[in-house]
């Protein structure tokens, strides 16, 4: 079992150093960042005193090396666009990131699963058929569009939710959060929607086909003929055996959550990490592009491991697999 | 403690909020430091806070600021600027000539991006407390016209703070915080997020605005900033997509602000180089090394109908490289190359491209008002008389690399001269590119000609106006007869607002505050 | 040897047949909603694929433009030009029928280019991984979680940098499709690559793969001729979906702008264009493509969720 668990982080870190590899390889075909950085009056001179003071005309590997020196030590570099260093930036946009995920999340979670289990237990209703069909409408449109139209309904023709950004914040020690005021609170719900549709759809159509092949099982029917409840036996019975699976998926779709919403805050200006790498991207902001894809990677990796090793506690057979 | 305080604080930031004037923008100021950065929206924010010894005037015209007079010292040697007394920065501390002389070594040091600015400057020297003589190294009639964005910052404040010079690879305390003269001051600055200024109550000057607190959030959605006007989320945006103007315009409780920007889009072409790089046509001779199919472009492109359907009418046509508003338009040359297919396709058959050619058209997509759209609509007119373009667009970050590695047959500029002079552009885009002399560098095209050569430093020195300005009418004379460029049109300006708000729109872009009112 | 009966393998093709032939059918003939998705898709692609013969207008070729035609509303004349379109025209006079047409078929051809791209790559890998194990599975489900780490978007500009690098400078203009098809095959590769190893490792110890490797059959033989049947239904879903997906995901990509280009424009590209729009009143630039986009995703979603439901016998 250990000697499993060691392997399985040594692999992690070999994936954690390839993914820096290979982001870091190609940061100089997204573009050149020393342009970005002078006006328009400056001159060529300027330009090669920017790069050696920079370290970029440095061959790739000692830059690579140098990066991952820092990094080591939690230092990700000076941002080049807001010469402020990169930890503090990411630190300052996290929360707002991390409170957009786990507000759609919850709201893919919740939805999905209420969605799922009437859908499996009125199969053939009319309703359960209306909301698997209208479900796949969310995830036939791409986000951003969702999110315009979401805007230009609830912000500019109703005027009932704010149209951008986070509304007010309350410090609370190091982290900025909206759960605390009313306007807080209203600016998360597009974003939020936005989004966990997707997830929100997945979940939906996991819980259903899992809760339809559960109340077909023996001891369900076992149960009814027992005479219990039909609530009691769709909930209590059959619903907490198809939680296993949906659980697994939604840490799985945490990470793609986190990923994924750079679009959505992009759409909503959002102010959370996935903008800044937008925005990093757009003025070649190498140091922030390197840190953001660092920490995505840490996330997904340690996802799956952590998901890996609850499989490999979980199920023995897997155990003889491990020894290869 | 810490939570109940910031909920109080909260509190009465939502009280206030009556006053507080909100507004967005496309892009965030990167840095508090006036130093720092060379680029439109940081020292379009940074004139709120900092000011310079000169400044710019709601027509552009140069005017007194933190210097309340200015002469030229004897025969073209330099300049005499009497400074303001009693002038209090927002830390208290008093401003003296030390800080202009603090000022200019920061602006002008190596690290600093606006070092350009003082290239023609040889020495800077402290007469007495407020009288500061800046040397140049030749006459220099437009030098005050030229430090209108040369923000003085407190020599003390700075050295306190060990932000004695700009930095672009380390932390620096001028990059977050800010110690101006000007009418507002920095409350609160989160990188991205928002801008919090106030009015600095001991400020020199006389108010003409009534706001209380203000706040910038960059919005850089277009959509999104639209939406936020319209839906009262914030009560002005810088720009308004040109689409959006007329709607916002007709809608109640909003309008939109108009004018002409000092920028102007043009054509560029490779002058010295032997062969076409793109299309069918790659590797034969370069044809646009004749005039004449310089010319046949020009014909063969319908600015009017480009400013009819996609800039909606907005813009104006261009004739030479500067708008009508700078200083040093050429007013006799105003006439630019008529739409004429038959004209063009005549000088292209003259030229012995009777048939045509396909090559490459360069253009960035998210640099200038709708500038991909404009591109997609020029190649379509350039088909029309037989020239094939294949165009690629692509983000600005990766245009710039790719027009100085001379990847191009034809190109797409947009320029804004900083000093809002005709000059300008004939230092940076017409002279024969010379990197010791720092001239011609976003001369792309290596367009050259000596006689413009010749007359750039004779502009540069000229005392005498009318002398001046024979001189740069010959120069735009000798562009247009030769299409050394094909200048298409001057970028608008449109700005959206609640109908509450009064506001003066500069030609340059800048928003300044203190020209606001909320009714 | 070689008469040792192989039970599970004689009993395969049958189950097979039955399926296509009876249930499956049947399932098809009874779901309405089955019926009418499969009929749009059909038609939408027939469109796609006679989009020349059918669009009044060659939207790709720029000398038949006029410009002054731009934003015509639907079905009204020009201002200018008394020129007259069914969907209206856009920014640059583009009739928006043809372009839809036109659209269709590069949303369609980056849709299915890419989701052949990322079977073929994960079904070859998700089998390998699966048969042989060890090393090479742990190697390939490594270059999983690192491909999974990277969002789409930015694979996309990655590879469009550095296939700019790489290509001669005249061939650039041509890239944008190939790179929209590879950076979303990337992205999508994982998940037949995971769904088709899970498979391959429950098959690989029944007794028809343990029997033909008894007989001697080659590794790469019984994959092919074994397994890989057996993980074809599963396979079946997710490239459907896939495709709903990787269409979606071509239009976010243009929004974030690396996308189809505005000369040869996607359905994507069309919403992205046409956004611009929403406030501004040219409504049919932006509707028009958006319900096209819809009915084409939202179909090609509903007949594989159909197909999840039918292929999958448990829960008939």
């Amino acid at each position: 079992m250990l000697a499993y668990i060691i392997r399985r982080v040594f692999q992690s870190l070999v994936v954690l150093l390839v993914v820096g590899l290979v982001a870091f390889s190609m940061f100089r075909f997204v573009g050149d960042p020393i342009d970005n950085m002078l006006g328009q009056e400056r001159t060529q001179a300027d330009v090669e005193r920017l790069r050696t003071q920079l370290g970029l005309d440095q061959p790739f590997p000692v830059q690579y090396y140098k990066f991952l020196e820092q990094a080591v030590q939690g230092n990700f570099g000076i941002s080049y666009r807001q010469s402020r260093p990169v930890s503090e930036i990411i630190a300052e946009r996290a929360p707002a990131t991390l409170e957009l995920a786990a507000v759609s999340g919850l709201f893919a979670l919740g939805l999905g699963i209420g969605l799922g289990v009437f859908t499996a237990i009125r199969r053939d209703g009319i309703a359960s058929n209306l909301i698997m069909s209208l479900s796949l409408v969310g995830v036939s449109l791409p986000t951003f569009l969702i999110g315009i139209l979401l805007i230009y309904v609830f912000s500019v023709e109703l005027d009932w939710l704010p149209s951008f950004g986070r509304g007010e914040t309350v410090a609370v020690g190091g982290w900025t959060t909206g759960f605390l005021t009313p306007s807080g609170l209203k600016a998360l719900i597009l974003p939020a929607i936005t989004l966990g549709l997707y997830q929100m759809t997945l979940i939906m159509r996991l819980v259903r086909s899992e809760m339809l092949e559960v109340l077909r099982q023996d001891y369900i029917r076992f149960a009814r003929a027992r005479g219990l409840r039909e609530k009691s036996v769709n909930f209590r019975h059959a619903l907490k055996n198809t939680l296993v699976p949906v659980i697994t998926v939604t840490g799985l779709q945490l990470g793609a959550i986190i990923a994924f919403a750079i679009i959505t805050e992009t759409v909503f200006q959002w102010p959370g990490v996935g903008l800044l790498f937008i925005n990093a991207i757009q003025f070649v902001d190498i140091p922030v592009m390197a840190a953001y894809l660092m920490l995505i990677s840490v996330m997904f990796v340690g996802i799956n491991l952590i998901v890996d090793l609850l499989y490999f506690a979980i199920d023995p057979r897997l155990r003889i697999d491990g020894r290869h | 403690m810490r939570t109940t305080l910031a909920i109080a604080a909260t509190l009465i930031a939502t009280a206030a909020h009556a006053e507080t004037f909100t507004w967005a923008g496309n892009t965030d100021p990167q840095t508090m430091d006036p130093h720092a950065v060379n680029s439109a929206p940081v020292l379009g924010f940074l004139n709120n806070v900092y000011e310079g010894l000169v400044r710019r005037g709601k027509d552009m015209t140069i005017e007194p600021a933190l210097a309340t007079s200015w002469e030229p010292i004897g025969d073209g040697e330099g300049w005499r600027f009497i400074l303001r007394q009693g002038v209090k920065f927002h830390g208290g501390q008093e401003f003296t000539a030390e800080d202009v002389i603090f000022s200019y070594e920061r602006a002008s040091s190596e690290q600093a991006d606006t070092s350009s600015w003082f290239a023609p400057v040889s020495e800077v020297n402290m007469v007495d407390d407020y009288t500061v003589d800046i040397l140049t190294t030749a006459p220099n009639p437009i030098f005050p016209d030229s430090i209108a964005n040369w923000m003085i910052m407190d020599a003390g404040w700075a050295a306190e703070n060990g932000a004695e010079r700009p930095a672009k690879d380390a932390e620096n305390y001028a990059t977050l915080n800010a110690n101006g003269t000007a009418a507002f001051q920095l409350v609160e600055r989160q990188p991205g997020l928002k801008t919090v200024l106030e009015p600095f109550a001991e400020w020199w000057g006389d108010a003409e605005h009534n706001i209380t607190r203000t706040e910038f959030t960059p919005i850089q959605n277009s959509a999104t900033a639209v939406a936020a006007l319209l839906s009262g989320d914030v009560d002005m945006i810088n720009p308004v997509p040109i689409q959006d103007a007329g709607r916002i315009a007709s809608r109640d409780g909003v309008k939109v602000i108009q004018g002409i920007e000092a920028r102007v889009i043009m054509l560029g072409f490779p002058h010295q180089a032997a062969e076409l790089k793109y299309g069918a046509d790659a590797g034969q001779p370069n044809p646009f090394a004749d005039a004449k199919v310089r010319q046949a472009v020009a014909h063969a492109v319908n600015v009017p109908a480009i400013l009819q359907t996609i800039m909606r009418g907005n813009a104006e046509a261009a004739s030479q490289l500067v708008s009508p508003a700078m200083r040093g338009y050429s007013s006799g040359l105003a006439e630019r190359p008529a739409y004429d297919v038959e004209g063009a396709k005549a000088l292209l058959a003259e030229a012995g491209y009777a048939d045509g050619f396909s090559f490459g058209l360069k253009c960035p997509n998210d640099r200038y008002l709708n500038d991909e759209a404009v591109c997609q609509a020029i190649t379509g007119m350039l088909a029309q008389i037989g020239l094939k373009a294949e165009l690629d667009a692509m983000p600005v970050r990766n245009y710039w690399p790719e027009l100085r590695e001379d990847n191009f047959d034809m190109y797409l500029l947009g320029w804004s001269p900083g000093t809002f002079d005709a000059e300008h552009p004939i230092r940076f885009l017409a002279s024969t590119p010379n990197e010791e002399k720092k001239l011609g560098s976003w001369n792309f095209g290596d367009y050259s000609n000596a006689r413009v050569d010749e007359l750039l430093p004779m502009i540069q020195s000229e005392i005498d106006d009318a002398k001046r300005q024979g001189m740069l009418d010959e120069v735009t004379q000798i562009l247009q007869e030769e299409t050394a460029y094909v200048p298409l049109y001057v970028q608008p300006l449109v700005w959206g607002a609640q109908e509450n708000i009064e506001l003066t729109q500069r030609p340059d872009d800048f928003f300044i505050l203190r020209w606001v009112t909320v009714n | 040897m070689t008469d040792f009966p192989l039970p599970s393998a004689t009993k395969r093709p049958s189950r097979f047949k039955t399926a296509w032939d009876s249930d499956f059918a049947y399932a098809f003939r009874k779901s309405p909603v089955a019926i009418i998705s499969a009929t749009m898709v059909f038609l939408l692609m027939a469109a796609a694929v006679f989009a020349p013969l059918i669009a009044p207008f060659n939207p790709f070729d720029p000398a038949s433009l006029n410009l002054m035609n731009g934003f015509t509303p639907p079905s009204e004349a020009n201002a200018f030009t008394g020129d007259s379109f069914l969907m209206g025209t856009d920014d640059q006079g583009r009739d928006v029928f043809s372009t839809i047409l036109y659209g269709m078929r590069i949303s369609l051809f980056v849709g299915f280019a890419a989701v052949l791209f990322a079977l073929v790559l994960g079904v070859t890998l998700g089998l390998i991984a699966g048969y042989v194990g060890g090393w090479t599975e742990t190697l390939i489900m490594r270059i999983a979680d690192v491909q999974l780490t990277f969002p789409s978007i930015l694979v996309a500009m990655l590879i469009t940098g550095v296939a700019k690098g790489f290509t001669p400078v005249e061939y650039r203009d041509q890239l944008a499709i190939v790179v929209l098809i590879v950076a979303i095959g990337l992205s999508d590769w994982v998940q037949f690559a995971r769904v088709v190893r899970g498979a391959t490792l429950v098959e690989r110890n029944k007794e028809y793969v343990q029997a033909a490797r008894l007989i001697g059959r080659s590794g790469p033989a019984i994959m092919v001729r074994h397994i890989l049947p057996n993980v074809l239904s599963p396979v079946l879903v997710i490239a459907t979906i896939s495709l709903a997906l990787a269409i979606i995901a071509e239009a976010t990509l243009s929004f974030l702008g690396v996308g189809a280009p505005p000369t040869q424009p996607s359905l994507g590209t069309l919403i992205r264009i046409g956004q611009d729009y929403l406030f501004s009143g040219e409504w049919w630039i932006l509707f028009f493509p958006a319900v096209t986009l819809l009915a084409l995703a939202l179909s090609v979603n509903l007949l594989g969720d159909w197909l999840r439901d039918a292929l999958n016998p448990r829960l008939r």
